[in-house]
């Protein structure tokens, strides 16, 4: 197990005052929330910092760590000496639940709150946690709907208290018609409950992986059309994909770059159905023959056309 | 560390299109109180749809949002206003990254 160094996890000094540790807290808290940040990592680095924080925030804690830490580093491999805690009074406010803490940190804290709770006397009942997690899907699974396993670690206690990393796999059904962004809520599929109350629910997030094609938003599809200038130009029908197979497209007449034209209904199915957007992108043919730049010479000489009129001068 | 055998599939439903529900399913759902949800549509965080308390329907996505503003209360201090301007942030983030992603040209 390593060592964690709390102090620089909140990018503070040894020194730091507990108002200091407060601020930093505070800061990185708003920087990498989990709601509020998308990066990837961003939810481990929250984490890190709530465990920072939880040590460091709390003075009784504080003070048991700075009398470990003296002589560890960061990624040290780290064995938390027998009694090391001896000496130092914890109110043991915190430390709730399950929650997702580091082995480093339960090594260290993890009895305190729980020593307590097991003196409860009277028969507890409690729903079970709900459980947040990310699904990573393709877009075919979501225009045709899908049956996918996926994994999921969540801590939990177990007889004797201690907290251990439980791996299920669930068969999850990718419903028809669901878009990134969109939560599935999977009913008791979250923590199991205490006593006679049912388990929490799970409930996933529904990302898309790339596709090679096309581009998503919400319902709608976006892909890149290639054309030549004449079809651009003179207009012309040509043969384009969609989900549910090729079609004929017709590319009016006087067509420019960038233009998205919308083959309707063709997007994510649903009881209102996103479109197909093709988007036209206007492919300039070599003039690496000697026929290309006569061509090319031709029209330079007999189209009046000036692109940088708009420019001023 | 455990490992279970594949759990049988469970129905699942998608919030943003499921059926609406009641004010006392949102708040279990959410396992907060029926007071906190009321304070959040007070404050424009949430828009049930019908007039009176008694009548409010909320949208399946709604179980998102609570928790989500829950989860900003909690972990970063927020009182509701400004939870409920974070939300809006949020949002607008959302609609100008979707934007921003379909005019991204592929990298070829």
């Amino acid at each position: 197990m390593e060592f964690k160094d709390y102090y620089k996890v909140l990018g503070l000094e040894r020194g730091a005052t507990q108002d200091q540790v407060k601020r930093a807290y505070r800061k990185l808290a708003r920087k990498y929330h989990p709601d509020l940040n998308k990066d990837a990592g961003a939810e481990s680095a929250f984490k890190e910092i709530g465990e920072a924080y939880e040590v460091l925030g709390d003075p009784e804690k504080r003070s048991a760590y700075d009398q470990l830490g003296k002589n560890w580093k960061g990624g040290e491999e780290f064995r938390a000496p027998p009694d090391w805690d001896a000496g130092f009074e914890f109110s043991g406010a915190s430390t709730e639940g399950t929650r997702d803490a580091s082995e480093f940190f339960e090594s260290l804290f993890g009895g305190m709150g729980r020593r307590r709770a097991s003196h409860g006397q009277a028969e507890f009942h409690a729903r079970g946690e709900d459980h947040h997690a990310k699904i990573l899907i393709s877009l075919q699974d979501a225009l045709n709907g899908a049956t996918r396993e996926i994994t999921l670690r969540a801590p939990e206690l177990d007889a004797q208290g201690h907290v251990v990393l439980r791996e299920r796999t669930l068969s999850v059904q990718i419903p028809k018609g669901v878009t990134e962004g969109q939560h599935i809520r999977l009913k008791g599929q979250g923590a199991p409950g205490v006593g006679r109350m049912p388990a929490g629910d799970l409930y996933l997030e529904v990302q898309f992986e790339p596709d090679s094609l096309y581009r998503v938003s919400g319902r709608d599809l976006y892909f890149d059309l290639p054309i030549t200038p004449w079809e651009a130009a003179l207009g012309a029908s040509v043969k384009v994909p969609t989900p549910a197979g090729s079609i004929m497209l017709k590319i009016p007449p006087e067509s420019f770059q960038g233009r998205e034209l919308r083959i309707k209904g063709r997007g994510i199915p649903a009881a209102e159905p996103g479109d197909l957007y093709a988007v036209l992108r206007i492919a300039l043919p070599p003039a690496g023959t000697e026929k290309a730049k006569k061509l090319y010479a031709d029209m330079a000489r007999e189209l009046p056309f000036d692109p940088r009129a708009k420019l001023g001068f | 560390m455990t490992t279970d055998r594949p759990s049988s599939g469970s129905s699942s439903e998608i919030l943003e299109t499921s059926a609406t529900c009641t004010l006392d399913e949102l708040c279990t759902a959410c396992h907060v109180e029926t007071e906190w949800v009321t304070s959040l549509v007070n404050y424009g965080a949430i828009d049930p749809v019908g007039n009176e308390q008694a009548h409010w329907r909320f949208a399946g996505i709604a179980v998102v949002r609570v928790q989500r503003a829950k989860r900003l209360e909690r972990d970063l201090g927020l009182n509701l206003p400004g939870v409920a301007l974070a939300l809006d942030l949020l949002d607008k983030i959302d609609e100008l990254r979707s934007r921003l992603k379909v005019h991204e040209p592929f990298v070829s």
